[in-house]
């Protein structure tokens, strides 16, 4: 581990556990107001901008990439990373086509199909890093190489799966009583179950442990190997259910789903105040910034600016949030006063 | 409790949402007849040339006609985008939704929703399932594509001799209608050509080429090839310079701009294609005609300016024959 985890133990030895908290909480702070500031101007210049349906409508067409930002929170909060679940996506909704049109299984049973092909994949992942030691980053580079090309490998040279059962369909383009859309429900469920996993359970501390200090944990008697194995296991599983979604909604089972969906996650985990090196993180934060993200886009249309804009503004919001968070820490410092840089200055207590 | 300040952030902002519905609740109700009426048009991707050469054309209708045109689609080709673009404009309420269809039964869904808002939709360049669109701007029927690609060989040949054909694919739907409408224009109008060759490169240039220079050399004959698919037509025109065979020629169906070098030099003569520009600006001038209710059902032909009448079949609306590009013209399209 390197100078960034050795500032980090400083830092827990040097403020209080209270601080650490904080810590994350002072980006979302950022988010908070980058957000508001964006729904202020688009109410502005957008038509039909700050509307219930359009509420919603921003939620719908983020549900996959949010479903993968939730399941990557863990996963980066432990120190980990997975580039390959939008490649996943792309294999699962192709499995899905497959066993519904090709080997003739009803659609519900091939929809549990394309979710433990999903599972399966993150296993893989899981066994690879754990039980290899090889760097989640470069199993996870490879992975997501693997799934693409088998994805296209089945698919090569046919046409897209279409014509999926109207039961199906419905489950991404119905509105319940009129404005909730259904795959809506999936995702707060998810949500919901990720923050409690991470924020409400021993699990959950085990693998903000594990994010701060791998060895640590172990020392501590974590069963680091498990913990891991899990997050990524879930994080192969809610790739095959955003692929569901996604081939639900868009009625398309193709080689292309999900493509480059991996990064929009991985940007609203860190936007949202995600450690990139692990140790601290929250399921708020992601949520919060999945929306700053998924408004940014949705915005522009409605104000009939062309969606290129969207990738240079999601560019600036990070950087914007990262600035605000490091001024905000900047001030906290000088606050804290002269004692905390005093025993800062002692270095390492550990 | 900063975790309690935040979900108390959100909550506030999800009332902010829900309060406001109300009073915008009436800007969604499309515009009557006098307001200016507001088209979407979504290209496949936004990137291609062919897709910017439409957009000069819808830019020039709309222009002309005074309606306001918002241009946004997929900077790659990807169906899931399409789709959200079409969303987000549901939300927005515009008066005219005008797609050149990625995915035929996704973008469908997406469509009917519009429909039922009371949003006109067309699509144009590629169709969308037909009860999910008023009406599809047909930049070519494969018959007016077949018969233009055989009388200009049959011109080529001065109506007699060999010529072999390529096309990109046996099973394609659209490529067994277009090469069937060749071979009735030929059976039909031409006794003195024969057809001594017939090839699939499947999309892939190196297969054209492959395929042209074993042509040229097992045909000592054959006068003309007609290559009938974009990526291949350069590659047979490559081959046959690079055979030195000076007699033979190539035809076919292509871009411009590809194939613009081979065309100077003599060893293309025509490329055959649609105009893009007039598609685009024909989509805009059906699109205004739709919104102010003056193209109705069993309509048979529609205004559109430069274009003069443009017919109508069912709920087809037909761009007309297809597009002659040779040495007087190809420099000026950039597609």
């Amino acid at each position: 581990m390197t100078q960034n985890a050795l500032n980090s133990v400083t830092m827990a030895g040097g403020r209080s556990g209270l601080m650490m908290r904080l810590l994350p909480m002072s980006q979302q702070l950022v988010v908070v107001v980058l957000l508001a500031i964006e729904i202020i101007i688009f109410s502005i210049v957008g038509r039909n901008f700050l509307t219930v349906e359009n509420a919603f409508e921003v939620i719908r067409q983020n549900v996959e990439i949010g479903l993968l930002a939730l399941a990557l929170t863990p996963v980066i909060v432990a120190g980990g990373i997975d580039l390959s679940v939008g490649s996943l996506i792309a294999l699962c909704a192709v499995v899905l086509g497959m066993s519904w049109q090709d080997w003739g299984l009803p659609l519900g049973v091939a929809v549990g199909v394309a979710l433990l092909i999903g599972t399966a994949a993150g296993l893989l992942n899981g066994l690879l890093i754990t039980r290899l030691g090889i760097a989640p980053l470069i199993v996870t580079l490879g992975s997501m190489s693997l799934f693409k090309g088998l994805a296209e490998g089945l698919m090569s040279g046919r046409a897209p799966f279409t014509h999926f059962s109207t039961w199906f369909n419905e489950l991404g383009n119905r509105y319940l009583f009129g404005f909730l859309p259904e795959q809506v429900l999936i995702f707060v469920v998810a949500a919901i179950a990720f923050g409690l996993l991470l924020h409400r359970t021993t699990i959950g501390r085990t693998l903000v442990a594990i994010g701060f200090s791998f060895d640590g944990a172990r020392y501590a008697g974590v069963p680091v190997c498990r913990r891991l194995l899990l997050v990524y296991c879930l994080s192969g599983l809610v790739a095959g259910l955003a692929a569901v979604i996604y081939v639900a909604r868009v009625g398309e089972a193709n080689a292309g789903a999900g493509r480059g969906y991996e990064l929009y996650a991985i940007t609203a985990v860190v936007l949202g105040g995600t450690s990139i090196f692990g140790g601290r993180g929250t399921v708020a934060g992601t949520l919060l910034a999945l929306f700053a993200i998924g408004i940014l886009r949705n915005g522009l249309r409605l104000a009939d600016q062309p969606a290129e804009l969207a990738g240079v503004l999601v560019g600036t919001l990070l950087i914007v949030a990262i600035i605000g968070n490091k001024l905000i820490n900047q001030l906290t410092d000088l606050s804290a006063g002269r004692t905390l840089s005093i025993r800062r200055e002692r270095g390492n207590p550990t | 409790m900063k975790n309690a300040a935040l979900l108390l952030c959100c909550l506030a902002l999800s009332l902010s949402f829900s309060f406001s519905c109300k009073k915008e609740q009436a800007a969604t109700v499309s515009s009557p007849v006098g307001k200016q009426v507001v088209i979407g048009m979504v290209p496949k991707s936004k990137g291609d040339e062919y897709f910017i050469a439409c957009r000069k054309g819808a830019d020039e209708a709309a222009e002309q006609l005074g309606v306001k045109l918002i241009w946004d689609g997929p900077t790659e080709p990807e169906a899931a985008r399409q789709n959200e673009v079409v969303d987000d404009w549901i939300t927005r309420g515009v008066d005219v939704i005008a797609v050149s269809v990625e995915n035929k039964a996704g973008i469908s869904t997406v469509l009917r929703k519009a429909r039922e808002k009371g949003i006109k939709v067309i699509t144009w360049d590629a169709d969308s399932e037909s009860d999910a669109r008023d009406y599809f701007i047909n930049q070519a029927t494969p018959e007016g594509i077949g018969q233009s690609l055989m009388d200009n060989a049959a011109g080529v040949m001065q109506n007699k001799g060999e010529f072999a054909l390529i096309m990109a694919s046996r099973t394609a739907g659209n490529m067994i209608a277009w090469s069937a409408a060749v071979k009735a224009r030929l059976t039909e109008k031409y006794p003195d050509i024969k057809l001594v060759a017939e090839e699939a490169c499947e999309d892939r240039p190196i297969l054209a080429f492959n395929q042209a220079s074993a042509i040229i050399k097992a045909n000592p004959n054959v006068k003309l090839i007609m290559t009938i698919c974009a990526p291949g037509m350069p590659p047979t025109a490559e081959a046959v310079k690079q055979s030195g065979r000076t007699d033979v020629k190539v035809i076919g169906l292509g871009t411009p701009k590809a194939n613009a070098t081979y065309v100077h030099e003599g060893v293309t003569q025509a490329v055959i294609l649609w105009n893009s520009v007039d598609l685009g600006y024909l989509t805009v001038h059906a699109a205004k005609a739709l919104a102010e209710g003056r193209l109705k059902v069993g309509e048979t032909s529609i205004d559109a300016g430069r274009l003069g009448k443009i017919e109508i079949k069912g709920d087809n609306v037909l761009l007309g024959s297809p597009f002659r590009f040779d040495k007087t013209n190809i420099d000026q399209f950039n597609f």
